[in-house]
């Protein structure tokens, strides 16, 4: 892995890095230094006070006693005893006001006694006497009382960032040195684009950036990992950006993502996501690695859209010998290192845009997708196990991992005697081809239309969906939800919700396996198929009723309740079904699933806590579910305001 | 005699009024004191007496703040439009006077020359003022942005606007269900905000794209001078379930592809061929 895979990545990056900044904005570059630059980040202002010098990219330098920027204005004061150079020649006078966006300087000189001049397009050489400034031009704002950042200097790209070195950040009255640290307030949304999971908290130390780079330390919690470091470099163009992250930066199994995106045209583009897993500690040689690989390509029609998506998976990048190692001896080597396999897919997809039906409340919108998945190492490898003369130790057991697929046929041979020993046919190859549509209607409007306090507002959705494996069976989705909402006051909210999903997996021959709900030979129950499961063929049916309230007094505080109902099939078993792996900050990875209790309750909180802080904590009861009061996490959201 | 040295007192005091003439005070912020001027914020400067008076605004006693750029100050006009006072303070102080009155004492070589780029431009019918030319008060404005998602949004999905103005943070505006279909949060952005957004599920892997499947730049709007404004808008579909998307955890290892719809389906249940527990056997799997 470290000799092919990570330079591939960065030699990716490079090459994006390398391409991407020629046609990005080129920004104004304000160099700032004074005895104390101060940055004020609710309102983007950068303040400076005592020898302030400031060295502009458009063609001056001037110095002063004071300093004001107002990053989002993109406009600068300069005053107090200010002289001003530009090409061998200079002024001094009491003030200058750059509005860099217009292209006017506007000075304040004193020779024999104060005048007023304006610079036009940058032209020092020949200023305009006498013209009628702006009256605010040289206004100062008025100041929160404690600065975000304290630093003796700063580079400013006009619209995009500003770098600040000997910055100081202020928390709780606490001095943080920072050493350099950006602020980008770019307008271009690349700079948002991660390849970090989400974290109930993560606060960010961009140490270095420019207009197209940036380059950021975060210290991150979540409810996986506890607290740990994750790096990540952007690097941005105007139709094009290159992140990678490794993430966590602290923890032995790390992810290197690297996503790649290019936008070749208003209709055209393509995207890479890839993912490296290693379990090493540090930097060391890992004893685990895993990598995978997503390639898409997007065109879009006037009216539809064509999506192409190919991936390359490799489970074990390793190569056989560590995974003999966590074989027989899993307590030495972490698990992680996943099967042999290497698995490969490309699939085409096609949607069209939510049209309206004619002038009903209607909206349609169909898709459809056709592709298949592959793996060429198939099942011999990894049923097989390994031999002596082979693997060098051994024999190595087969290995329980299934194919791409094992299911949809009888298992020939099933736990034979001879070798090879197959548990299962395992298909190598799957084709599968889906349609489906949506239909749904929004913002009917019921009751007294005339008072939006009494106005009822119906929406509903219906999806359904047909996928069609060579495997050979066919997975039917029905998904339907109607509501009723109604806004009582200005703070006040409620919507009552009806959704009923349908899913079934039908083969072609055979069905589902059953289970006995008795113990054989008896009639005692069979505590593995509790109720509704024995008549289980592989159709399941959702139901869920809720009712949602929003108490929203003021921006700065929310308070929601959701009560659920659901009515499922199979009937939910307490402590019986395996509940969804949480994520990093504490949520079901997937919402629907089997087992759900019958009723749930989640409060939702969200406040205040600070200036520029929000807090938001939320936490379900389940009504005594089984042994089970409470989920099993609070999740606590820590957002800006 | 009396009534002569009276009339004599009466002539002083009205030739020291009349040469005294009314002081005119006005108070402001300073940009520059120097070179014998002190300059305002209005970028005016005024001749100040040699001697002028310099006091803390507060005690009107003596004071440590020194007239610089930032103070605050009431100015003290003379008749002949020299500041013959000044009482400092570091922070804002009443208005008292306007500059208008002292217009006329600012000290400029050049002659007043009108700007064109001051002039209000009169929209052509049908077109509207660029945002950069309007004029905003400032003022803190309620904003409701209301949103309409895709119909295959989860029911328990958590909706997030990410903004330039938070660093595109994914998580900076969590919004409020409000029916099946409908998001909803209200913020105080004050008049003149550009506000650049997009909508999102919590993260940059469930951002809202365009209706053609492409990734789409920012919606933008200009907050003007209203007492609340409602926003609507429409996602069309989220990156992570749009057809075709692929739906890559960056922190989770890829699944073998599995067309099974049950994920938690317990042991023993399930599609015909599943392998079975292996029974005692020396080549069972570990």
């Amino acid at each position: 892995m470290r000799r092919i895979s990570l330079p591939v990545l960065f030699a990716l990056a490079v090459f994006v890095l390398l391409g991407a900044p020629a046609r990005a904005y080129e920004p104004v570059l304000v160099r700032l230094s004074a005895d104390r630059v101060q940055f004020y980040y609710d309102r983007f202002l950068v303040e400076a006070d005592g020898h302030v010098r400031v060295q502009a990219s458009n063609g001056f330098v001037a110095t002063g006693d004071a300093f004001s920027m107002d990053l989002k204005l993109n406009r600068y004061v300069l005053a107090g005893h200010v002289t001003l150079t530009s090409k061998g020649s200079s002024a001094s006078g009491a003030a200058i006001a750059d509005f860099l966006d217009f292209d006017r300087i506007y000075f304040v000189p004193v020779t024999t006694e104060p005048d007023r001049w304006t610079f036009l397009g940058g032209d020092l050489a020949h200023p305009v006497k006498g013209r009628i400034m702006p009256g605010d031009a040289f206004s100062f704002p008025q100041l929160p009382e404690y600065p975000s950042l304290t630093a003796t200097g700063a580079v400013i790209g006009t619209k995009t960032y500003a770098r600040f070195e000997g910055a100081q950040a202020d928390f709780g009255g606490a001095a943080i040195p920072l050493g350099s640290y950006v602020v980008n307030f770019s307008s271009n949304q690349y700079f948002a684009q991660n390849s970090l999971s989400g974290a109930n908290f993560d606060a960010t130390w961009n140490f270095a950036g420019n207009t197209n780079t940036l380059s950021a330390l975060h210290f991150r919690y979540d409810q996986q990992n506890y607290a740990y470091l994750a790096f990540e470099q952007h690097v941005i163009g105007d139709h094009e950006y290159a992140i990678f992250s490794m993430n966590p930066l602290t923890k032995a199994g790390k992810f290197y993502n690297l996503q790649l995106y290019d936008r070749l045209s208003d209709r055209l583009q393509f995207q890479t996501f890839t993912q490296v897993y290693a379990y090493q500690y540090n930097l060391s040689a890992p004893q685990a690695a895993t990598q995978t690989t997503y390639i898409q390509g997007t065109y879009a029609f006037p009216h539809s859209y064509l999506a192409a998506t190919a991936n390359v998976t490799n489970y074990n990048m390793l190569g056989i010998n560590p995974l003999i190692q966590q074989t027989l001896f899993a307590d030495s080597v972490k698990t992680g290192a996943g099967n042999l396999s290497h698995p490969s897919s490309l699939e085409i997809n096609f949607s069209s845009f939510q049209n309206r039906i004619g002038k009903t409340p209607f909206y349609e919108q169909i898709y459809g997708r056709y592709g298949f998945n592959h793996d060429s190492v198939g099942g011999d490898q990894y049923l097989q196990g390994c031999t002596p003369a082979a693997c060098g130790v051994g024999p190595i057991p087969p290995l329980s991992v299934p194919g791409l697929q094992a299911f949809g046929a009888a298992c020939v041979n099933q736990h034979g005697y001879s070798q090879p020993i197959y548990f299962c046919p395992v298909y190598t190859t799957i084709w599968n081809e889906a349609v489906g549509f949506n239909l749904y209607a929004t913002n009917i409007k019921l009751g007294d239309q005339d008072n939006p306090y009494k106005t009822f507002l119906l929406n509903a959705s219906f999806n359904a969906e047909e996928q069609w494996n060579s495997l050979p069976h066919r997975i039917r989705q029905q998904v339907t939800s109607i509501s009723l909402s109604r806004q009582f006051e200005r703070q006040v909210n409620a919507s009552l919700t009806y959704a009923i999903q349908n899913t079934g997996d039908y083969y072609l021959t055979g069905g589902y396996t059953t289970c006995d709900p008795f113990i054989a030979g008896t009639h005692l129950p069979n505590p593995n198929c509790p109720n509704g499961l024995d008549g289980f063929r592989g159709a399941a049916t959702w139901r869920t009723t809720s009712l949602q309230v929003n108490y929203v007094p003021s921006p700065e505080f929310n308070f929601s309740v959701l009560a659920r109902h659901h009515d499922d099939f199979p009937a939910p078993s307490p402590n019986f079904y395996t509940q969804p792996p949480l994520n990093v900050i504490g949520a079901p990875i997937y919402n629907t699933y089997l087992g759900q209790p019958p009723n749930d309750i989640t409060g939702d909180v969200r406040f205040k806590l600070f200036p520029h802080i929000l807090i938001d904590v939320a936490r379900t009861y389940y009504f005594h579910y089984g042994s089970q009061n409470w989920s099993p996490e609070t999740i606590v959201q820590v957002l800006p305001i | 005699m009396m009534r002569r040295a009276l009339s004599i007192c009466v002539a002083v005091l009205a030739i020291v009024l009349i040469a005294a003439g009314p002081t005119i005070v006005v108070t402001g912020q300073l940009l520059a004191y120097q070179d014998g001027y002190v300059f305002f914020t209005t970028g005016d400067g005024f001749h100040v007496a040699p001697n002028v008076v310099i006091h803390d605004a507060k005690t009107n006693g003596t004071t440590t703040i020194a007239p610089a750029p930032r103070v605050y100050a009431r100015a003290t006009f003379d008749s002949t439009g020299t500041v013959t006072q000044l009482d400092l303070s570091r922070s804002p102080l009443p208005q008292e006077g306007s500059f208008d009155e002292v217009a006329r004492f600012a000290v400029a070589l050049s002659s007043p020359v009108p700007n064109p780029d001051l002039i209000v431009q009169t929209p052509a019918p049908g077109q509207s003022i660029a945002p950069e030319f309007r004029h905003f008060s400032g003022r803190p404005v309620l904003v409701t942005f209301e949103t309409e998602v895709p119909p295959n949004t989860p029911f328990t999905a958590r909706v997030y606007i990410t903004t330039d103005s938070s660093g595109w943070n994914a998580q900076a505006i969590p919004m409020d269900r409000i029916d099946t279909l409908h998001y909803q949060i209200t913020r105080r952005l004050n008049s003149g905000t550009i506000f650049r957004y997009l909508y999102d599920r919590g993260s940059f892997q469930s951002v809202e794209v365009a209706q053609n499947g492409l990734q789409r730049a920012p919606r933008s709007i200009v907050v003007t001078d209203a007492d609340v404004r409602v926003v609507r808008d429409n996602v069309y579909a989220w990156v992570d379930t749009t057809s075709g998307s692929y739906n890559q955890n960056p922190t989770t290892l890829p699944t073998p592809y599995n067309p099974a719809p049950f994920p938690n389906l317990p042991g023993g249940v399930g599609p015909p061929g599943i392998k079975t527990p292996c029974p005692a056997h020396p080549n069972c799997p570990p």
